[in-house]
């Protein structure tokens, strides 16, 4: 290695953070003609929490299933790593705006597809299950069928699934929006609880929302999207402001004052 | 799937040993019925299972991939709206030839005319609950890796349940119908019998044994009210939990059948041997249609082969038909036969809309009288018009034209249809509309033309196409038949046909009447009631 050559007495310089996913040139054309996205460059860092916000229209929900290996840019590419991504995303799971459950799947088994899928047994697959659906604070309903349970409850199973496949990135599709105000606000917090907890092996997260107070309560970066085509507007780093972050907070405020200017 | 294999192979048995091949006389002692009747659910099961499983791989190419739906959608649409009798003796003749005159041949093509009248709409059944599947489920199948199998078993299988479910009602009760025609073969001189419960009721009626009639058809009620009750109700009851909360009114479990559902037996059954069944077929089902779906593009490319080139076999042997013999003299009649049917089956596509509107409406208004009344419905639809002979019989003696007889006869059809989807479509009315309504003080015939009718009509013209082509199929049943020893006939295209296939073998009537009657057919369809039904799907739609 070079670094070894150098003289020992210069402290070794911080490794920037390795990005774990990466954008380069990304676009989207709808019918081969309309631009709806890009070009677009944009870095999700190793256990950060980035939230992409923008007005509808602007590619956000695209660019997370580009993202997510759901479709594939029509031009540039997504680096996972040093590795082009082709096809689905094994190392990522999905969130859905509108929860996206097996209707015909009791709760464990909904946690359990993507398990078995992976090709893990059924003793495994369930075990591994059950503690998610426990870190959810689901237990007692793993035989329950998603129709028994309310809107809440199935975001939280849909959480879940996704955790239990163990994914380097949580991929979250405005998670929140269907919910009511109430719900959504315990969900935040229970989100942020599941990533700082150590049992739960999934440290980044893309988070598509369409509220700005919910990007800055949770994420520590934002990236404003513009619309028509969607493009980087801004990046906001969150990182100095300590959570819990409620909006009565000065600091927070003026945040999201200013993101509004941005998307104004 | 022990069952099945059981059943199979009662049936080769049954068919080589107990099948007097060429005498025509089924031995008629009550003690036989059982026998029969287990041989009749054999073919019946068979053709099902064939048809579910055909249904499955054709309904997911359609919904998958676009190219083959522009393909598959309007071949299916054509086919069903064939009167699937008119093709019997082809169909025959071919098995026959297949097998070369063995009894598997007549067995083939007993079972090959009831899946086709089983398939059509269980493949337009499977492809709605797939066309409609929401996206993000989709998208989640696929981000978590559901692929091959895994996919089929735990995403398309489970969501074609429902709209397999619904049509499996409909398919059997066409089976049941088809049954009777299918088990007693003849074509020209040559008359094949199966032994089974539709051959004993055909034979029945036709010697005019009256309490071997009553007899047959009390075992097909009990069977069919049985399949309800046993198979059917518990079915759905399991299976409501595979409806997707965002699609709106489902027929619900009738209430005995959730009683079923939930009683101990049954549980334990249910518990036991269906599910851990139902999910091996799964799972094994996924497999085959994996790899059906895997070649998806060579059976679409093969078909696209296959079907130009039985149409060219066909029209060179009809070319054959025509060039070594004369003009039949028979040929000249066919458009007055065909103008004649025609006014018989509108006349009962507009009873059946007139008798059923109100009787919906009935229904409609009681929701407790809504579940048994479609349950009796389907039982009814299930009688084949064979069953009614005897008693248009009497009417004859007493005096009434064949020419109202053979309507009647249609009519033990065709209503059915047009009240099972009216029925359907009133239950669907939203129950403000139901409250502003009375709020307003639409009452009586003012409701009925003002809020009812409009909001049923996408049921009524379903109802009425469906209820147009049964009734082709039942002029081919019921504008010449036998009863009691003699030959009641009436001027038609049905007869017509009937005359050149049993009688007098003219191949050259038989392909120049179906032919024409099937033009006729897709003719009225394209130009009346697909416009028709496009109108009223989008004016009178429910979700505004």
């Amino acid at each position: 290695m070079e670094l070894s050559s150098l003289p020992a007495v210069v402290p070794p310089e911080p490794a920037p953070p390795r990005p774990l996913l990466r954008f380069e040139g990304v676009e989207q054309l709808y019918d081969g003609k309309i631009r709806i996205l890009g070009p677009l460059d944009l870095d999700v860092v190793e256990g950060e929490f980035l939230c992409l916000v923008g007005p509808s229209g602007c590619g956000k929900s695209t660019l997370l299933r580009i993202a997510a290996g759901l479709l594939r840019p029509t031009r540039g590419v997504v680096r996972l790593g040093e590795r082009v991504l082709s096809g689905v995303n094994s190392s990522a799971a999905m969130v859905f705006q509108s929860f996206a459950l097996f209707p015909w799947m009791t709760v464990v088994e909904n946690v359990a597809v993507g398990l078995e899928a992976a090709g893990l047994g059924p003793r495994e697959r369930f075990k591994k299950a059950e503690k998610y659906i426990a870190l959810v604070g689901l237990s007692g309903y793993e035989r329950a069928y998603p129709k028994e349970l309310s809107r809440g409850m199935k975001q939280l199973v849909g959480v879940a699934r996704a955790l239990a496949v163990e994914p380097r990135l949580l991929c979250m599709d405005e998670p929140f929006s269907a919910l009511d105000v109430l719900t959504a606000r315990t969900m935040r917090d229970l989100v942020l609880d599941l990533w700082a907890n150590p049992e739960v092996t999934t440290r980044t997260i893309l988070m598509v929302t369409h509220s700005i107070e919910e990007a800055v309560a949770m994420s520590d970066r934002v990236v404003v999207l513009r619309a028509n085509p969607g493009r980087v507007a801004d990046t906001v780093s969150l990182a100095g402001l300590p959570r819990p972050r409620r909006a009565s907070d000065a600091a927070v405020r003026e945040v999201i004052d200013r993101m509004y200017g941005l998307l104004a | 799937m022990a069952v099945a294999t059981g059943l199979v192979i009662v049936l080769l048995l049954g068919s080589s040993q107990l099948r007097p091949y060429d005498a025509p006389e089924l031995d008629p002692r009550p003690a036989l019925l059982p026998l029969y009747l287990l041989l009749s659910l054999a073919r019946l099961l068979v053709a099902y299972v064939v048809a579910v499983l055909l249904a499955l791989a054709t309904g997911h190419l359609a919904a998958r991939s676009p190219v083959a739906r522009r393909f598959i959608l309007p071949t299916l649409d054509v086919l069903q709206s064939v009167p699937i009798l008119g093709f019997f003796p082809v169909a025959v003749g071919f098995f026959i030839g297949i097998f070369q005159g063995s009894a598997l041949g007549v067995e083939a093509a007993a079972v090959f005319l009831i899946f086709t009248s089983m398939f059509w709409n269980l493949a337009f059944g499977v492809y709605e609950s797939l066309i409609t599947l929401p996206e993000e489920i989709v998208l989640a199948a696929k981000q978590f890796g559901l692929r091959g199998p895994l996919r089929w078993s735990r995403l398309i299988l489970p969501a074609a349940v429902p709209g397999l479910l619904y049509n499996s009602l409909v398919s059997w009760a066409n089976g049941w119908y088809f049954l009777i025609a299918s088990e007693i073969i003849a074509v020209g001189p040559a008359r094949y019998t199966l032994p089974g419960l539709g051959s004993y009721l055909a034979q029945a009626v036709t010697v005019g044994r009256h309490d071997q009639t009553l007899l047959a058809l009390g075992v097909l009620m009990a069977t069919t009210v049985g399949m309800h009750l046993l198979i059917w109700g518990p079915f759905s009851a399991w299976a409501e939990r595979f409806h997707l909360e965002e699609s709106g009114e489902h027929p619900r479990t009738p209430r005995i059948a959730r009683g079923l559902a939930r009683s101990r037996i049954v549980r334990w059954v249910t518990g036991r041997l269906v599910v851990p069944a139902g999910q091996q077929g799964l799972t094994a089902a996924g497999r085959v249609l994996d790899f059906v779906g895997r070649h998806a593009l060579w059976t679409t490319l093969a078909a696209a082969l296959v079907v130009p080139a039985l149409f060219g076999y066909g029209g060179f042997r009809l070319y054959g038909l025509f060039k070594h013999r004369p003009p039949s003299r028979e040929l000249a009649g066919i458009p007055f036969d065909l103008l004649l049917s025609f006014l018989r089956v509108a006349a009962g596509v507009v009873v059946s809309a007139v008798v059923a509107v109100p009787v919906a409406q009935a229904i409609a208004r009681r929701p407790r009288w809504r579940s048994p009344a479609l349950a009796v419905i389907q039982i009814l639809a299930s009688i084949p018009a064979t069953a009614f002979f005897p008693l248009i019989v009497v009417l004859l003696t007493w005096g009434l034209g064949m020419n109202v007889g053979a309507l009647l006869l249609a009519l033990t059809t065709m209503f059915w249809y047009v009240l099972f989807n009216v029925v359907g479509a009133a239950t669907a009315i939203p129950r403000e509309l139901q409250e502003v309504a009375r709020s307003l003080g639409l009452r009586g015939g003012r409701y009925l033309r003002r809020v009812f009718v409009p909001a049923v009509l996408p049921g009524l013209v379903t109802g009425c196409v469906t209820a147009w082509g049964a009734g082709w199929n039942a002029m081919i049943l019921c504008e010449y038949l036998e009863a009691g020893g003699r030959v009641y006939s009436v001027r038609g295209i049905g007869a017509t046909l009937d005359r050149a296939t049993y009688l007098t073998a003219d191949m050259q009537v038989v392909a120049v009447s179906l032919g024409s009657m099937i033009a006729l057919i897709i003719l009225v369809n394209r130009l009346f009631w697909d416009p028709l039904y496009r109108h009223a799907a989008e004016r009178y739609k429910m979700d505004a």
